[in-house]
């Protein structure tokens, strides 16, 4: 595949104003895994993505809970009036029904006004930033516009426990960011693309409508009802995209690299991302990662780095930060947002 | 080639002194974590990326380094 094309959208007159990203409390460690793929299987998949513990859900708690929970503190802290939220949007791969959207029940519970627009995005990896493009997007169209982010996942649910490329890997966890209107804020800038040839490398073939999908041979025996990770295929999706998307990124936003404060990555695996940034040449101090402590955790896993690794310094400073989501679709969005110290950037442990 | 060994050693957990192009692969931990360190290392090494599947498929490190050349010669 030749290169390709970069999509670019600017958003002006809308802030960050909070992020609270929640996890659930149950901690389970390595040691989980030994049984099932021995020592020495474990240890291989440490050395290379690089998780020691994630947090996993029960099955009563789903990605709505987490979201919820993290809504509910967000709205406290900022004292925001509940009719004043114009839009909320959730953002996530494991939604609580097929229909309706999951939105629209988090409208009600949150005690939003009916003048509230709700609906789901079905994005993963890439979903983070997708979402704060069109919650800024939306928060500038009004001058009094507030939108509700919510983007999390529960991928234990998905995972095949006798799978280790997957089982081992990710974790559960939740977020809500405040997007509000704000004529003065300084533009962000937005790259973005998909490549849907590669929609078969990461993806739960059964559950849906579609029950012929023809699948890679990489598939092999697996259960079609589960999740299935095409690990060397990514990666080399991620070599491809990941450092023109941050380039280009930078590019439009008028800075160098150098001038980047943080580069808050999806964390998909610890060797990858170490990986990228050695190939782009960034400074490692400026590119945190968190995944041995949570694993992956798809589309939250952004917000999460903001309230955890990233969390003193976005406090403290007024900040351009870059992140980059990339993965199931394939899909891809790099965003440079200023953040100019949101008032709450916590962590529901 | 020889930081590319040099990785090749460390990926399989071997002494670098094993790794010659003969090394079959089949007798070593050459699963898809290795694949994909590998695929990192290629990038590194030569610039090139490389089909995930067919580097699976390699059964020696020669297999490994036709595979880079016949890449690199596109």
């Amino acid at each position: 595949m030749g290169d390709l094309a970069q999509g670019y959208r600017r958003v002006a007159g809308a802030r960050i104003s909070g992020v609270v990203a929640c996890v659930p409390p149950r901690k389970v460690t390595n040691e989980h895994f030994v049984p099932a793929f021995g020592e020495a299987g474990v240890a291989e998949v440490t050395k290379v993505v690089g998780v020691l513990e994630r947090r996993w859900t029960d099955a009563s708690q789903t990605t709505a809970d987490l979201c919820f929970l993290a809504a509910e503190r967000l709205l406290g802290q900022l004292q925001w009036d509940r009719a004043s939220v114009s839009a909320l949007i959730f953002v996530s791969q494991t939604p609580d029904y097929r229909l309706p959207a999951t939105a629209c029940e988090l409208q009600a519970r949150l005690g939003l006004g009916s003048a509230c627009a709700a609906f789901d995005i079905n994005l993963g990896c890439s979903g983070y930033t997708y979402g704060l493009w069109l919650a800024m997007t939306l928060a500038a169209q009004a001058s009094n516009g507030r939108v509700l982010l919510l983007v999390g996942d529960t991928i234990s649910k998905t995972v095949d426990p006798n799978d280790r490329a997957t089982a081992t890997v990710f974790g559960d966890a939740g977020s809500a960011t405040a997007i509000e209107a704000d004529a003065n804020a300084p533009a962000a800038h937005f790259v973005f693309g998909s490549d849907g040839n590669g929609s078969r490398r990461l993806i739960i073939p059964e559950g849906c409508s579609r029950v012929d999908t023809e699948l890679p041979e990489s598939f092999g025996q697996r259960d079609r009802q589960k999740l299935f990770m095409d690990g060397p295929e990514i990666f080399n999706f991620t070599l491809r995209v990941v450092p023109q998307c941050v380039q280009e990124v930078c590019f439009k936003s008028g800075r160098t690299p150098d001038e980047i404060a943080l580069f808050l990555f999806h964390q998909a695996n610890a060797f990858m991302l170490r990986h990228l940034a050695k190939k782009m040449k960034l400074d490692p101090a400026k590119v945190p990662l968190n995944i041995e402590r949570f694993g992956n955790v798809s589309s939250a896993s952004i917000p999460l780095l903001i309230v955890t690794s990233a969390a003193e310094r976005i406090r403290s400073e007024s900040l351009p930060v870059l992140m980059a989501g990339f993965g199931v679709g394939f899909s891809w969005c790099s965003a440079v947002v200023e953040f100019s110290q949101p008032r709450v950037v916590e962590l529901i442990d | 080639m020889d930081k590319f060994l040099e990785g090749m050693a460390e990926i399989l957990e071997i002494s670098p002194l094993d790794v010659t192009p003969e090394l079959d692969l089949t007798q070593q931990a050459w699963d898809s974590l290795a694949v994909v360190s590998a695929i990192a290392l290629i990038d590194e090494c030569f610039g090139v990326t490389v089909d995930g599947a067919a580097l699976a498929k390699c059964e020696s490190v020669k297999q490994v380094q036709d595979l880079v050349s016949a890449k690199i010669g596109k």
